[in-house]
């Protein structure tokens, strides 16, 4: 051992170059001081990694040097060069024979969003995000490359090498219209900090995927938090950012009629006491043609002179209702939405010392949703600690505590608990909102609430003030690891890492409730518990113009998750919310899970010269989840992967306009293993009986020799780049076959079951994502940068277990009625996303067949209605500098694909939307007559043929294009000069401020909502379905930061 | 690298062997609670006692789409499914053996149930799948009834079973009879009258009947139905006590039932429903069964809704297997018919006075003299008997609706605005499921019934 000392230069104006990093191969590292010198003891044969922001990364043998000079060259794509692949591992990209698309902090984060997933969209290639229905605080979904399995999609998350949950927990609910409805309370990947993070990348095959396991077999995000390596001394970081929510698509109403049926309407009950007061249908008498009718907030004087409202109900009876004026209210939805206001605040501190560094990060947000009284507020405490006691050991650790709550997150669904049921399907459109603010009938607080209906809606304000499902969740995530380096080849890691939440939530509604006339409170307790411990071995040599690295390695995963609700229907006390408070019996839901996975696995690299490298890994699982509880035969299953890289433009000499040129090549293949419990039969508790206990046999017929699904994957690839890398052209074709599928069989309920367990079924999944960067200009003062991430993924069922019929893989259902769901079905041929449904009867022209009385005849045959998968996708962003200005926005093209509106269906049923403001006499339903084969000449009248044409039985007159071009987002910067010494700052200083916007505007064929959704049924998510969704929101938000 | 995971993947919530007790009330609970829902938002619009004003495909004779209620199938089969649990158990342990007269009779109730209802159906083969086919083939109707393992053998066999039982071990779980086997023996055989009665018009079931009446040992009053009571509140309260009011008050008072119970002056409408909103003097007013909502503006004060039973008060109410009443009914009917000696009129009195007083009604002093007399004037004794039977069935399934079909009484309505060519349907269709999921099995059935017609009878109404 020597000490070499050496100076970090710029290549191209020959400046030193400070705090640049240097990584000896040895283990030793260091930094450049002021003037870019180091020094660092070394052999001769140890390499030296010198990297610094900014520049590229060069590698260089020491050999017989003391003294060295690097050399290292600008590097406008420097972010792409080092990326974290599996296992945590740092690579450079071009080794990697397969796609990992890398984003650092500053792209992803431009626009914040409170829910971190929402950060990613538009900005990877073949990286699908949907956001949930219900506002801020709401799941989002996230897809890499389409959905190739037929019953887990689900990428796997990995903060600083341990995997965290991305789950979504619902409550307990009922498909019938009784009891609560589906409440989404988030997933587990939105509480990742966006302030904390450095970088994210995305492994999107199983090539790149493949060391992690049966959990990454669709995708990984790998996310780096940050740390303070790169403070210089003490540094602190404060950023604070405001946004301000508008709502930004509403349905488009009709406002010309209001309240009835048949042209008539009179309040006198809200139940049915009155014309046509049952039931809130749009098909009542002209609005603003100056018509007095008694109404829900009409004056009814009592004898003793006091003035209640005609929806005091319980106040009078038999008095009279003063009919007012009947009146249009074209803004009350608009009127319903708030303006929201999130505020993220976030302090750190970072340091750098000679033995390590360190940073700790507080944050905190706060969001007030656009909903009224809805909100999420998250703090966010986080810490990554990094030692090295020895130049030989390194001790790291990166924890994050998070505790996120709501007062009340809204319900999903159709049904009386989501206001958009009383408010857009069946919101009269003489409805003036704000008179719906006070909802207790006077006296009657906590007992009896105030509405314009009391048959089967709730006031919108009582159901988001008074029945509100409020949480509260802590969680824990991070690992310790310990590296030790012996000698100059050979290393290991052992690392331990946890991710624990622990969250209560509570389901409280008030007496007078449609679905609780005596009030229900229930208690929902979710715990969810995943430790990781894994060891890693590293021996790397280099022989003359070959390098070997062999990495051999184990981890053992452990989770569980439990899920307990206890719920009442019936309270005791009006306006008390506790479970002691139940004046029925307790109902409880109790669920519990255990998984183990052990693995092991290995991965071999070889390098020739700087041009050729070749990886292969061999991984083998043993999944408890495939066990019975009498064998573990079939627990276990190996997979391997070969990859391969070659860059052409380091082995030969290309013209110069090409700057790098690389091919790569790949194949792999992932098993997948399933959830616990699938492989025994067992009985469910029902319903009990005077308190007495009941069991069923499970609705399922469990298989003990389940196998685990294997993808096999083949992927190849360039990366080009011209002109001193102005154009930066990244292009992956991809063709993989998922086997074996574990599937939920529907079998018909003759058998006494719904569905029976099956290994089967093949899926091919084939696709291409291009990444084509440009730098049309750029000077000293001006640049402009640009990148286009296109995809396109088709998956094509090959075959299923059963050679006729479809299989059912998810539905989206009105209440527990099988005529009104929307199935998404497979047959051989098909693909994943097909949409099935039933509509009218048509000849072979396509023309509806019409009875003699005007009517449509139904069909119910299932008929394909349509793929709620995109043909492409293409995000499309720029960054433009100017000085210490900065401007850039993004643009999200989503070409095709359908989704199924319940909106457009119930509310033009209802006849609130514009679609149904035409109302002549009468109307000819378009379509020839069943019996002559002539066009229909019979008239029906305008209520008949719209509640017929958009009737909820039938789906498929309810379907839009999904397609959509979208600005999603829009920043303008400055970067405030800070000189050293001003005010005592030191070097490096920066101030930035911003002015951002999101989701500024759509252009898409449906005129009544945004097109990106995600529906809830049951336990899961479903996409191409709208079904009564909130508005999404609209952000314009201003942003400060702060580095000193 | 296996170790504990039999341990791992042993799942702690849910047993893997289940006490045949817990099946037995689950059974029993579930399909009372489901059917009796049935019967209100289905049934009771086949059978014409109440009508629906909106969402009411179903109501207005379009019976393959469903909306509330109108899907017995499933119900049928997920609680043969468990029932046969408890037969396979009591079969294989020498402890559970109590079980197996009850779950013979269980299974003959819930078969006939299903054939009567939708005709042909899986049965031998069906509600097996864990240890059989999950594709099972449709059984004739005329095979459920009569084969061996069929509805009178099973029948049979139950009887049987009880009479050999000699354990110690008593029947748990039972919310029928409370662990009473002479209760399940005389269920049985009221069963065994009902269904002979059903299959009377196919063969000869007079001397079968006649042993039985001669017995004597069938459900004779209404202490020994075979019933179970709903509560007030939830979770064991009649389902239309937690559904909206909204759902409630989308059903009314049927103008059928309302003629039928004004000619009788019938006081029991006032059990069944209440007087309209805007009525002045306590009046009652139906509407004509299936309107069309989307041409038709209806004040719902105008109609007279469900009683209190069905909402406010549900613990007078009873989910219904078989009932005292019922069972004189029958016999009435094959006394009137010949197939048994005995007084027609007996029974019938007897059966009117039993149905007042389940319904919870003080029977009129004059009510067997007026126009429900046995041999009032304008009608027959026949369909006296069928009519009152019809009555008291109310929210009984699909059951008035199902003598309906096999007698003709009483009279039903054509719909205001029928979905089925002014048709009044006479079995229930095949769910789309099966066309799907058990597609060759089901093209046959289909085949048999003109393509899964609802205007085709079923084999004992042929």
């Amino acid at each position: 051992q020597t000490t070499i000392s050496g100076t970090v230069m710029s290549k191209t104006d020959g400046l030193p170059i400070p705090y640049a990093t240097i990584q000896a191969s040895n283990g030793e590292n260091t930094i450049s001081d002021d003037d870019g010198n180091f020094s660092i003891s070394a052999t001769t044969e140890t390499t030296l990694t010198i990297s610094s922001i900014g520049f590229k990364t060069q590698s260089i043998l020491i050999g017989n040097k003391k003294n060295i000079t690097i050399l290292l060259e600008d590097d406008t794509t420097n972010l792409d060069e080092v990326v974290v692949t599996a296992l945590g591992l740092e690579r450079e990209s071009k080794e990697l024979g397969y796609a990992v698309q890398t984003i650092s902090s500053d792209k992803l984060t431009e626009v914040k969003t409170v829910n971190f997933l929402d950060n990613l969209a538009g900005k990877f290639a073949g990286v699908t995000i949907s956001q949930g229905a219900t506002g801020v605080g709401s799941s989002s979904k996230i897809t890499i490359r389409g959905e190739a399995s037929f019953s887990n999609n689900n990428p796997l998350f990995v903060v600083d090498g341990i995997p965290i949950n991305n789950n979504t927990v619902f409550n307990n609910t009922s498909e019938a219209a009784a009891g609560f409805q589906e409440i989404d309370f988030g997933n587990g990947a939105m509480e990742v900090n966006a302030d904390d993070i450095e970088n994210v990348s995305v492994l999107k095959g199983p090539s790149a995927a493949a060391l992690y396991g049966t959990r990454a077999a669709n995708g990984v995000i790998v996310i780096t938090t940050k740390d303070g390596s790169k403070s210089k001394g003490l540094g602190i970081s404060i950023n604070t950012s405001v946004f301000i929510d508008t709502a930004f698509r509403l349905p488009d109403f009709q406002n010309s009629y209001g309240q009835g049926n048949s042209g008539q309407f009179e309040y006198v009950d809200g139940l049915g006491g009155g014309t046509n007061d049952n039931i809130t249908y749009s098909w009542g008498p002209r609005l603003d043609a100056g018509i007095f009718i008694p109404q829900f907030d009409s004056p009814v004087f009592l004898p003793d002179g006091s003035v209640v409202r005609g929806g005091d109900t319980s106040l009078y009876s038999g008095n009279a209702i003063t009919p007012t004026l009947f009146k249009s209210n074209p803004d009350n939805l608009k009127d319903f939405y708030e303006t929201g206001v999130t505020t993220i605040n976030n302090i750190s501190i970072g340091d750098n010392f000679d033995k390590g560094n360190y940073r700790l990060s507080f944050t905190d947000l706060r969001s007030e949703s656009i909903i009224p009284g809805v909100n999420l507020d998250r703090q966010t405490v986080s810490a990554k600690l990094k030692f090295e006691p020895t130049t030989k050991t390194t001790v790291t650790s990166s924890i994050s505590y998070v505790n996120s709550s709501s007062d009340n997150r809204p319900s999903n669904g159709y049904g009386s608990e989501n206001v958009n049921y009383s408010l857009v399907a069946w919101g009269p459109r003489n409805l003036d909102i704000n008179n719906l603010k006070a909802y207790w009938q006077p006296g009657l607080e906590d007992r009896q609430q105030y509405s314009f209906n009391y048959t089967f809606f709730d006031n919108p304000y009582f159901i988001l003030y008074e029945n509100r499902n409020s949480f509260n969740r802590d969680r824990v995530f991070g690992n310790v690891a310990l590296k030790q380096q012996f000698g100059e080849h050979f290393s290991a890691t052992i690392r331990t890492g946890m991710d624990y939440s622990s969250e209560t939530r509570k389901l409280r509604r008030a007496f007078s409730s449609n679905r609780f006339k005596n009030g229900g409170y229930a208690e929902h307790d979710v715990v969810y518990r995943e430790v990781n411990t894994d060891f890693l071995l590293n021996y790397n040599q280099t022989f003359g113009d070959f390098s070997f690295d062999i990495s051999a390695g184990g981890n053992r995963f452990d989770q569980f998750a439990s899920t307990k609700q206890t719920q009442t229907v019936n309270l005791a006390q009006p306006g008390i919310f506790n479970l002691n408070n139940a004046a029925s019996p307790l109902e409880v839901f109790q669920y519990e899970a255990n998984k183990r996975i052990n693995s092991l696995y290995g991965l071999a690299k070889f390098g020739y010269k700087d041009y050729l490298f070749l990886d292969i890994t061999g991984r083998n699982d043993w999944s408890s989840a495939l066990a019975t509880p009498f064998s573990v035969d079939g627990t276990s299953f190996f997979y391997p992967s070969v990859s391969t890289s070659f860059v052409v433009s380091n082995a030969f000499n290309l013209p110069e306009v090409i700057s790098f040129a690389k091919l790569r090549a790949s194949v792999a293949q992932v098993g997948n293993d399933t959830n616990p419990y699938q492989t025994t039969g067992a009985f469910v508790s029902q319903t009990p009986v005077n308190g007495q206990p009941t069991l069923s046999d499970q609705s399922f017929i469990s298989n003990a020799n389940l196998k685990p699904e294997s993808t096999t994957s083949f992927e190849t690839g360039f990366d080009f780049r011209f002109f001193k890398d102005r154009i930066r052209l990244d292009y992956t074709y991809y063709n993989a076959t998922t086997k074996d599928q574990i599937i939920s069989l529907p079998i018909p309920v003759s058998s006494g079951y719904n569905q029976q367990v099956v290994n089967g079924g093949e899926v091919n999944s084939e696709g291409v994502e291009i990444i084509l960067g440009l730098t049309p200009i750029k000077t000293n003062n001006f640049s402009w940068n640009t990148t286009f991430n296109f995809a396109t993924n088709k998956s094509t069922i090959k075959s299923l277990p059963q050679n006729d019929g479809r299989l059912t893989l998810a539905y989206s259902r009105i209440y527990d009625s099988a005529n009104q769901t929307v199935w998404f079905q497979v047959e051989e041929g098909g693909e994943i996303g097909d949409i099935y449904g039933t509509g009218y009867q048509k000849d072979a022209n396509g023309n509806f067949l019409i009875t003699d009385a005007g009517r449509y005849i139904a069909d119910n045959t299932l008929r394909k209605i349509g793929n709620y998968n995109p043909d492409f996708t293409l995000g499309f962003s720029n960054n433009f500098n100017y000085k210490n200005w900065n401007l850039g926005f993004l643009f999200d093209w989503r070409q095709g694909g359908e989704i199924v509106s319940r909106t457009r269906a119930l509310g033009n049923v209802g006849g609130q939307l514009a679609e149904t403001e035409f109302r002549p006499e009468g109307i000819i339903p378009q379509g020839v007559n069943v019996n002559t084969g002539l066009p229909n000449t019979v008239a029906v009248t305008a209520e008949s043929y719209y509640r017929q044409f958009y009737d909820r039985n039938h789906e498929e007159n309810n379907v839009y294009d999904a397609s959509y071009l979208k600005l999603r987002q829009l920043s303008i910067g400055y970067d405030l000069d800070l000189k050293p010494g001003f005010l005592g700052l030191k070097e490096g200083a920066s101030a930035n401020f911003s002015i951002i916007g999101n989701n500024l505007f759509v252009i898409t064929e449906n005129p009544h909502f945004d097109p990106e959704q995600l529906a809830v049924q049951g336990n899961g998510f479903v996409s191409g379905v709208e079904d009564m969704s909130y508005a999404t929101t609209r952000s314009i938000g201003f942003k400060a930061s702060f580095n000193f | 690298c296996t170790k504990d995971f039999e341990d791992i993947n042993t799942n702690p919530n849910a047993p893997i062997n289940a006490q045949p007790s817990l099946l037995l009330r689950q059974v029993i609970y579930d399909f009372g609670e489901q059917m009796s829902y049935e019967g209100f938002a289905a049934g009771d619009l086949l059978s014409q006692y109440r009508t629906a004003l909106d969402f009411n495909l179903f109501g207005r004779h379009d019976l393959k789409s469903p909306q509330l209620g109108g899907n017995p199938w499933p119900i049928f089969y997920k609680n043969l499914r468990d029932n046969q649990i408890i037969i396979n158990q009591s079969q294989n342990t020498l402890a559970f053996k109590v079980y197996e007269g009850p779950a013979l009779i269980l299974k003959a109730y819930l078969a006939a149930g299903l054939t009567d209802l939708f005709g042909d159906v899986p049965y031998s083969e069906a509600f097996n799948g864990v240890n059989g086919t999950v594709t099972p083939k449709y059984d004739l109707q005329e095979d459920i009834y009569l084969n061996p393992n069929g509805i009178l053998d099973n029948l049979n066999k139950g009887i049987e079973a009880i009479n050999n039982y000699s354990g110690v071990q008593t029947l748990e779980g039972d919310l029928l009879f409370n662990g009473d086997l002479n209760g399940w023996v005389k269920f049985a055989n009221s069963l065994k009258i009902k269904a002979l009665m059903r299959i009377s018009d196919k063969m000869d079931v007079s001397a079968e009947l006649q042993a039985i009446f001669d017995e004597g040992n069938y459900i004779s009053s209404n202490a020994e139905n075979a019933v179970f009571d709903f509560t007030n509140s939830a979770p064991n309260s009649f389902r239309m006590a937690r559904l909206r009011i909204g759902d409630f008050n989308n059903y009314v008072l049927s103008e059928t039932m309302e003629e039928i119970l004004t000619n009788y002056n019938d006081t029991r409408i006032g059990f069944f429903f209440r007087p309209f909103g805007n009525s002045t003097n306590g009046e009652f007013n139906g509407l004509l069964n299936g309107v069309d909502a989307t041409s038709t503006s209806i004040t719902l004060a105008d109609y007279s809704l469900s009683g209190t039973a069905f909402r406010e008060d549900t613990s007078v109410l009873d989910a219904n297997f078989s009932t005292a009443w019922e069972t004189s009914f029958f016999l009435a009917e094959a006394a009137q018919k010949g197939l048994i000696t005995a007084n027609a009129q007996n029974l019938y009195e007897t059966g009117v006075a039993q149905a007042f007083e389940y319904w919870q009604t003080d029977l009129p002093a004059n009510y067997l003299t007026g126009t429900a007399a046995f041999n009032a004037a304008g009608t027959t004794p026949l369909e006296q008997i069928i009519t009152q039977k019809w009555i008291g069935n109310v929210i009984n399934g699909y059951e008035g609706w199902t003598e309906f079909r096999r007698t003709g009484f009483p009279v039903l309505k054509t719909l205001q605005a029928s979905l089925n060519n002014d048709l009044i349907p006479v079995r229930m269709p095949y769910p789309a499921e099966e066309a799907a999921l058990n597609a060759a099995n089901y093209d046959q059935a289909a085949a048999a019934t003109n393509n899964n017609s609802i205007n085709v009878p079923v084999w004992w109404a042929e």
